[in-house]
C-alpha cells in the first residue's frame, strides 16, 4: 500500500466533547499549528468534517465550513494556499454528518436543514479539490427515535425522502467532479446491510465508504463485506476499536457512548482489535486505487495519535 | 438563608455519559483524565461539592442533554439528588430587531419559557439580538421593535413564573450606543436585566455606574472578570470577535481580572440585592479548576462583604 497517499482526518480534533484544554480548539491559531504538526508527522493529505454548527453564534475560528473558512481566509483558494505553506498539499475529502439537524420532531426541518448544508458541504468539497464527500445517510438511529417514536412506521416515509435529497446530492456530485460516498455506520438508520437497498437505489456514481471499526463494531467482517463490495467502494476509512455491539447499543440515542459500560469506541489506529495490516494487504490485492483516510476520532490526545497512526501506517510498509 | 445564592453556567461541552457505572475500568482504558469529564454525575458533584447549588442551562446543550435523560423533568430530579437546582436557561431573541421576524421571534422566545418551565427554572437570561457585524448599527426604529419583542416574551415569561432578563454582549447589534434605551424602552414589570459584568464593561459601560443606575431592574447576574474594559467599536464591530484568533480570553475568573468586583459586592449590599448569581467560565481551559478558583475568591473575597 501506498502510504504516502494516505490522508489523516482532522476529526482527531475534538471538537465537541468537554475536556479540559479544549477551548484551544476553537481559535485559528491552533490550527494552523496543528497542519505543520500533521505534516511533521508524515501527512500531506487530509479529511475535513463539514460542521455547520460553527457558523452560528459567531465562533468561525474552526475550519469546518463555508463560512469560517471564507471569514478567516477570505476563500477557499486562500485556505488551499495556507495548507499548502504549512505542508498539506491536498484534502482528500470532506465528510458530513446530519446529527445536528435531528433535534425536534419537525422532519421538514431535518431535510430541509439537511439537504441545504449537505449541499453546502458538497460545493465546499469542489472548492477544496477534494476527491470524494463522505456523507452519513441517516442520525443516529436512536436519536431519531427519540424525536419520532414512530420510526419503525415511518421508515419507509424517511427512506424515500432520504432517496431524494441523496439523488439530488449525487446529480450536482457528478457535475462538479466530486464522488458522494455513503458512510456505513453501525448506529445509522441505514447502517450494515441496511445500507445496500439504499445504495441500489442510487445511481452508480454514488459509492460505499468502508470503515473498518464500524464494521467490526457491528460484527461484520471487514475481509468479506470489502471483497464483496469492492467494485463500489470510493474510499476506506482505516479506523480501529475493541468494541462490538452485542447490546443493541446502536439503538440508544448516543451510540458513540454505550450508556451502561462507557468505553472509548473508536481507538487511535493501530491500538484496538481491527486487522488493520490484514485489511491493507487485501485492499492491495484487490488492487483498489481509490482513497485511503486514517482517522482517530475520539482520540484523548491527538497529537500521540498521530504519532500512532504513523507508527500504524510504517508497518504497513514493512 | 443568604442573600445570594451561587449557581453555574453550564459552559460544559456535551458531556456524552449521564452516569458512568464503570469509572474504574473506563479510567483504566487510557489513564487519562477523560473519565473525569464525561458524565453529569460527576460534573453536578463537583458543582455541589465547590457550593455551587444550582446551574444555568445552556440552550445549545438541549440536543445532547435530552436525549441522556429523556425529559427535562429527568434531568432536573437528577440534579437535584446531586444537590443542584436548575434555576433557567439563556435564551438568543435571534433577529428581534427585524419587524418581518416578530412572530418567529416571540414563538421561539416562548418556546423556550416553556423548557424552562418544565426544568423548574425561573431565569430566562436573553440576548435581545444577533451579532454586530452584518445587522448592526440598529434604526431607532429597530430598537424599538426589539423592546417590542422583548415586552411580548416578558409578559409570556411573568405569566409563567419566569424573570426575562435582557443579557447583552459586547459584540451585539445593541451595543453601547442603544443599550440603556433598549432598557428604558422595556416595560420593568415584564422585563428584567442580567449583569454580565464582564460583558458590559468591555462593551463600554461603568459596572458600578450601571449597577447604581439600574439596580432595580437587576434580576440575577452572569459574574466574571476581565482585563479587556471599554474596546473600541472596531473590536466590538468586528466579525465574530468572541473567539480570538490568537486565543487571547476575554474573560476571567473573578478575581484574576481589573473590574471592581468589591465595589461591586458593596454596592450589592447597598442595594439589598437577593437571587441566583451565576458566575461564568467561558474561556476557560478547565472548568473544574475555575470553579474552585471562584468559590476561594467568592468565600475570602467577596462573600465577607456581602453574602
Amino acid at each position: 500500500m501506498n502510504t504516502d497517499a494516505i490522508a489523516i482526518s482532522l476529526d482527531l480534533i475534538n471538537r465537541h466533547y468537554q475536556e479540559p484544554n479544549r477551548n484551544r480548539y476553537e481559535s485559528r491559531y491552533f490550527w494552523e499549528e496543528l497542519y505543520t504538526l500533521i505534516a511533521a508527522s508524515g501527512f500531506s493529505a487530509i479529511e475535513m468534517p463539514y460542521e455547520p454548527v460553527w457558523q452560528f453564534g459567531g465562533r468561525s475560528g474552526v475550519p469546518f465550513n463555508r463560512y469560517c473558512v471564507n471569514t478567516k481566509y477570505e476563500s477557499a483558494a486562500k485556505y488551499r494556499a495556507v495548507l499548502s505553506a504549512s505542508g498539506i498539499g491536498r484534502v482528500t475529502g470532506i465528510s458530513f454528518d446530519p446529527n445536528l439537524f435531528m433535534r425536534n420532531d419537525n422532519l421538514n426541518f431535518y431535510f430541509g436543514a439537511t439537504g441545504h448544508f449537505a449541499n453546502e458541504a458538497l460545493a465546499h468539497a469542489a472548492d477544496m479539490g477534494a476527491d470524494y464527500l463522505a456523507i452519513s445517510p441517516s442520525p443516529y438511529y436512536g436519536r431519531i427515535a427519540q424525536y419520532h417514536p414512530d420510526l419503525e412506521a415511518q421508515k419507509e416515509a424517511f427512506t424515500q425522502r432520504t432517496i431524494e435529497l441523496l439523488e439530488g446530492l449525487a446529480a450536482k456530485a457528478e457535475a462538479l467532479g466530486v464522488t458522494l460516498v455513503l458512510r456505513n455506520e453501525y448506529w445509522s438508520l441505514f447502517g450494515g446491510d441496511r445500507l445496500f437497498p439504499l445504495l441500489d437505489a442510487l445511481p452508480d456514481s454514488v459509492k460505499l465508504d468502508v470503515d473498518t471499526a464500524n464494521l467490526f463494531v457491528a460484527g461484520v467482517s471487514a475481509t468479506h463485506f470489502i471483497e464483496a463490495q469492492i467494485g463500489r467502494i470510493g474510499c476506506v476509512h482505516l479506523t480501529d476499536t475493541n468494541f462490538v455491539d452485542t447490546q443493541h447499543v446502536w439503538k440508544t440515542p448516543n451510540p458513540e457512548f454505550p450508556d451502561h459500560h462507557a468505553t472509548q469506541i473508536f481507538r487511535d489506529p493501530g491500538t484496538g482489535s481491527v486487522d488493520l495490516p490484514h485489511i491493507a494487504a487485501l485492499l492491495d490485492r484487490l488492487n483498489y486505487q481509490g482513497p485511503v483516510i486514517c482517522s482517530a476520532r475520539q482520540t484523548r490526545d491527538p497529537f500521540r495519535a498521530l504519532l500512532r497512526t504513523r507508527a500504524l501506517l510504517n508497518q504497513l510498509q514493512k | 438563608m443568604p442573600n445570594i445564592r451561587y449557581a453555574n453556567m453550564a459552559h460544559w461541552k456535551t458531556i456524552p455519559y449521564r452516569k458512568i457505572d464503570n469509572f474504574r475500568e473506563f479510567y483504566y482504558e487510557d489513564n487519562s483524565n477523560s473519565a473525569y469529564y464525561s458524565d453529569w454525575d460527576n460534573i453536578l458533584k463537583y458543582q455541589s461539592a465547590l457550593g455551587f447549588d444550582g446551574i444555568e442551562l445552556a440552550p445549545w446543550d438541549l440536543a445532547d442533554l435530552l436525549p441522556l435523560f429523556g425529559s427535562p423533568e429527568n434531568f432536573t430530579q437528577f440534579a437535584k439528588e446531586r444537590g443542584v437546582t436548575v434555576i433557567g436557561m439563556f435564551h438568543g431573541a435571534h433577529a428581534s430587531h427585524d419587524q418581518g421576524h416578530f412572530d418567529e421571534a416571540v414563538r421561539s422566545g416562548r418556546e423556550a419559557v416553556d423548557t424552562i418551565v418544565k426544568f423548574g427554572g425561573t431565569y430566562m437570561n436573553t440576548c435581545p439580538t444577533q451579532n454586530y457585524f452584518g445587522t448592526g448599527p440598529l434604526s431607532r426604529d429597530e430598537v424599538q421593535q426589539c423592546a417590542k419583542v422583548m415586552n411580548e416574551i416578558g409578559r409570556y415569561a411573568t405569566d409563567h413564573g419566569v424573570k426575562l432578563g435582557l443579557h447583552n454582549e459586547f459584540f451585539c447589534a445593541i451595543n453601547l450606543q442603544n443599550h440603556r434605551e433598549l432598557i428604558e424602552s422595556t416595560d420593568p414589570n415584564l422585563v428584567h436585566y442580567c449583569i454580565d459584568t464582564a460583558q458590559i464593561a468591555i462593551m463600554g459601560e461603568d459596572l458600578l455606574t450601571f449597577y447604581n443606575d439600574y439596580h432595580e431592574r437587576i434580576s440575577t447576574f452572569h459574574l466574571k472578570d476581565t482585563a479587556s474594559a471599554k474596546q473600541p467599536d472596531s473590536v466590538r464591530y468586528a466579525q465574530d470577535p468572541e473567539i480570538t484568533d490568537d486565543g487571547r480570553r476575554w474573560f476571567w475568573e473573578p478575581g484574576q481580572g481589573e473590574l471592581d468586583l468589591k465595589g461591586l459586592y458593596h454596592a450589592l449590599r447597598q442595594h439589598g440585592f437577593k437571587g441566583w448569581m451565576s458566575i461564568e467560565y467561558d474561556g476557560s481551559p478547565d472548568l473544574l479548576a475555575s470553579m474552585a478558583m471562584t468559590r476561594y475568591y467568592l468565600d475570602n473575597e467577596l462573600r465577607p462583604i456581602y453574602d
